[in-house]
């Protein structure tokens, strides 16, 4: 073993400085331009309108006042489900079941919203299971699921299962000592809420909250459904009305200019102050210290615990029975597959460039956030991150519509710019899964690398790629999901000629094909388990090398 | 000669000074002595480019090293603990010190090997680091540090918290090192290394 300088190596391809801030930076550039682009045309076509004359309109003051109300009333009816739900899953550590009902509660991240619908349909609509076993006991109940009522329950659908596993991480998150010494306090009900509870939670309730109220305010697929008529329609679906069939585009820029006010107003109060708040739940353990309990608390948490389960099971049910025999009809090949293939490679066309590009564009923005060195130039690349919560996706899509207007002629050009802005709207959330793993390595190791010259694409290839393979895999899946279920963006591109899957499942809704629809929303689903199944089985274990455990993705590993 | 001139070094919130001045001839073996915060862990930091002085020098056979990236300094280091890629196998953890890119020659695939088998860790190339006992996975690093064969190690507690027979293993090593003409900075706590191992010591 001789003490001889070994002969010098040649550098490590893409080691130099540039190859980690660069493309990240011209990514996080090109797409800031792209918005900025979109709102250039908004405001372009709207500063031409006298904004105080359509104040005035009656059907314009309506639409707004019922947005904020429906969102204000979703946000509330959602946290006070939440709350306790969270509690107590905080409270109950182990059971059968508890981390199926995880499951469950995530799905609402990446369950497409229309399919929701029309599970929710199959259940509380005219003709839904829980509506005629009300129709027998209460023949005059006066119950409608369309309008504030559906609107109401399929937004608490999606969100008090989101709301929820944010508030069940903040709770987690209680050092365990804390919570040991209020069990041998034996503190209960008010004492424990003001000593344990409350400090967890307050620090991310604005986020949560602001999180839940932008999109019951941007949501699109839930009102264009279950609402109707001008007194339940919102900025979005009015937004869409403008553009697709009274080609009022002023007044489309305005409202979309309204949304875009309402919407950043809040996330600039949220970041000024900041209350960021994780979007994506992370599987973390607590420990178990029980607690003292009072008499009767156990059977009420077995009881919100079982009505919450029924809540969420129920729609996927019904699309599930409803839409099985559909798909499975006695003749060989049923007239439905006609529509649904080519639906599907539409669906796919558009998601998985979409997904791609989500992924790739997190992994650079993050690069280069990594990148110590200019503060400023390091900013660029992060506020993609939030960009699509600031600009909602329709109201992006509306400027480049706008903009584009004269141009779009064939649909394929219609496909891009959706896959686009679908990617654009799954970076929030890619970004989520990525940055923890990413992060999670120490100095140390760091600092190991860099002696041993593991630079550029070596550190990539060595260091990042083991560790990051199933968070990418999940990021990917969460970005193809994300495009799959989008109705809002490919409404206003798409043509009703050639459908994705949500639009031909909106379009059977809409024409009353009931059985077809619930077969198109079961194939939908069966799709995003696939994808899922598929992404999760390629990260598998490599040869030689141990991938972390994917903060959503793995089965629950005692220890990490 | 490994040389630092008035080497001077402030963490960037405290208002202590840190300063070195000293020089290892090579192949001799340097014990840094000192209670823990007294800096040693700093000055290896510094010497191995992980920490930017503020002023002075550290030269290599009169030539300026202190300006250079860590993955171009002729030292190696090994610390007390998490020497390795935790989630790359042991022969992966130790290939990527002699080719940052696992482009392995057949002669360097054997050395690995060799090495393994010299130090009682023959057939563990296929394990991961938590699947080792602490002294093995020391062994590991070590192995690492000496195959890349640069002319300084420096060595941050490196047998603190082994068993006895670790130590000796590890003392053996390093010992055969410094007789080829390796350059050691020790610094550990321990009474016992120090004498077996410094040809000087240097108090903090």
């Amino acid at each position: 073993m001789a003490a001889n300088q070994s002969q010098p190596l040649r550098p490590a391809p893409f080691s130099a400085p540039a190859w980690q801030l660069a493309p990240g930076l011209i990514i996080a550039l090109a797409l800031i331009g792209l918005v900025l682009l979109g709102l250039g045309a908004l405001l372009h076509t709207a500063g031409t309108l006298e904004f105080e004359e359509l104040w005035q309109s009656r059907y314009l003051r309506g639409v707004v006042w019922f947005t904020v109300w429906q969102a204000v009333l979703s946000v509330i009816l959602s946290l006070l489900i939440a709350l306790p739900v969270a509690m107590t899953l905080a409270r109950l550590s182990h059971f059968p079941g508890r981390s199926l009902l995880l499951r469950l509660m995530e799905l609402s991240l990446v369950l497409p919203t229309i399919v929701a619908v029309s599970g929710i349909i199959g259940v509380y609509g005219r003709q839904g299971w829980l509506t005629s076993l009300l129709n027998d006991w209460l023949p005059d109940h006066g119950w409608s699921l369309y309008g504030l009522n559906g609107i109401l329950l399929a937004h608490v659908f999606f969100n008090a299962p989101l709301a929820a596993r944010i508030l069940l991480q903040a709770l987690e998150s209680v050092p365990a000592p804390r919570l040991r010494v209020a069990s041998q306090l034996g503190l209960s009900g008010w004492w424990l809420w003001r000593a344990v509870r409350w400090p967890a939670l307050r620090p991310v309730l604005p986020g949560v909250s602001a999180l839940v109220f932008t999109l019951c305010f941007t949501s699109f697929a839930i009102i264009m459904t279950l609402g109707g008529g001008p007194r339940a329609t919102t900025l979005e679906v009015a937004i869409y009305q403008a553009l697709r069939f009274e080609f009022d585009f002023g007044q489309a820029a305005i409202l979309a200019t309204i949304q875009l006010v309402i919407c950043g107003s809040l996330w600039w109060l949220v970041f000024r102050n900041r209350l960021e708040s994780s979007l994506l739940p992370d599987r973390r353990f607590a420990e178990t210290v029980s607690l003292k309990d009072s008499p009767g608390q156990g059977l009420g948490r077995v009881l919100l615990l079982g009505i919450f389960s029924v809540f969420l099971t129920l729609p996927l049910l019904a699309i599930a029975l409803r839409g099985l025999p559909a798909l499975w009809p006695a003749s060989p090949m049923p007239s439905i597959y006609g529509q649904l293939l080519p639906a599907t490679g539409r669906s796919l066309l558009i998601a998985v460039p979409a997904g791609l590009g989500a992924v790739v564009a997190s992994l650079f923005t993050l690069a280069a956030a990594n990148k110590p060195g200019n503060r400023i130039l390091a900013a660029i690349p992060v506020t993609t991150g939030y960009l699509p919560l600031i600009v909602p996706p329709l109201v992006l899509g509306t400027g480049l519509f706008l903009l584009l207007r004269p141009q779009l002629g064939n649909s394929a050009q219609g496909w891009v710019l959706v896959s686009l802005i679908n990617g654009l709207m799954a970076i929030p959330f890619v970004l989520q899964v990525l940055r923890g793993p990413l992060n999670a390595i120490d100095k140390n190791t760091l600092n190991q690398a860099s002696q041993l010259g593991i630079l550029g694409w070596y550190r990539w290839r060595w260091l990042h790629w083991p560790r990051l393979r199933r968070p990418i895999a999940l990021g990917l899946a969460y970005g193809i999901a994300l495009s799959l279920g989008d109705f809002g963006v490919i409404a206003l591109f798409g043509s009703p000629g050639q459908p994705t899957l949500p639009v031909l499942l909106y379009q059977q809704l809409g024409s009353y094909r009931i059985s077809e629809a619930a077969g198109t929303g079961l194939w939908l689903l069966l799709l995003l388990v696939t994808l899922f199944a598929l992404l999760s089985r390629v990260a598998r274990r490599a040869p030689g090398t141990n991938t972390e455990p994917a903060p959503a993705a793995a089965p629950e590993p005692r220890h990490a | 000669m490994l040389e630092l001139r008035n080497l001077c070094f402030q963490y960037p919130d405290q208002s202590e000074e840190w300063r070195f001045h000293f020089s290892v001839a090579a192949g001799h073996c340097l014990a840094v002595r000192g209670a823990s915060g007294t800096g040693k862990s700093t000055l290896l930091n510094l010497v191995a480019g992980f920490l930017a002085p503020k002023s002075g020098e550290i030269l290599w056979n009169n030539q300026a090293i202190h300006n250079l990236p860590a993955w171009e300094r002729p030292v190696t280091s090994v610390f007390q603990e998490h020497n390795l890629f935790e989630h790359l196998d042991v022969f992966t953890n130790i290939g990527l010190g002699l080719h940052p890119g696992m482009k392995l020659s057949c002669e360097q695939k054997l050395a690995i090997e060799q090495g393994l088998e010299q130090t009682g860790l023959g057939g563990f190339g296929a394990r991961l680091p938590g699947e080792l006992s602490g002294g093995q996975r020391q062994r590991v690093a070590l192995l690492r540090a000496i195959l890349r064969r640069k002319p300084v190690l420096l060595l941050d507690e490196p047998m603190t918290g082994l068993d006895p027979d670790a130590r000796a293993i590890i003392r053996d090593l390093l010992l055969q090192e410094k007789a080829s003409g390796i350059t050691l900075i020790l610094a550990s706590h321990d009474e016992e290394d120090r004498k077996i191992l410094a040809d000087s010591n240097w108090n903090l």
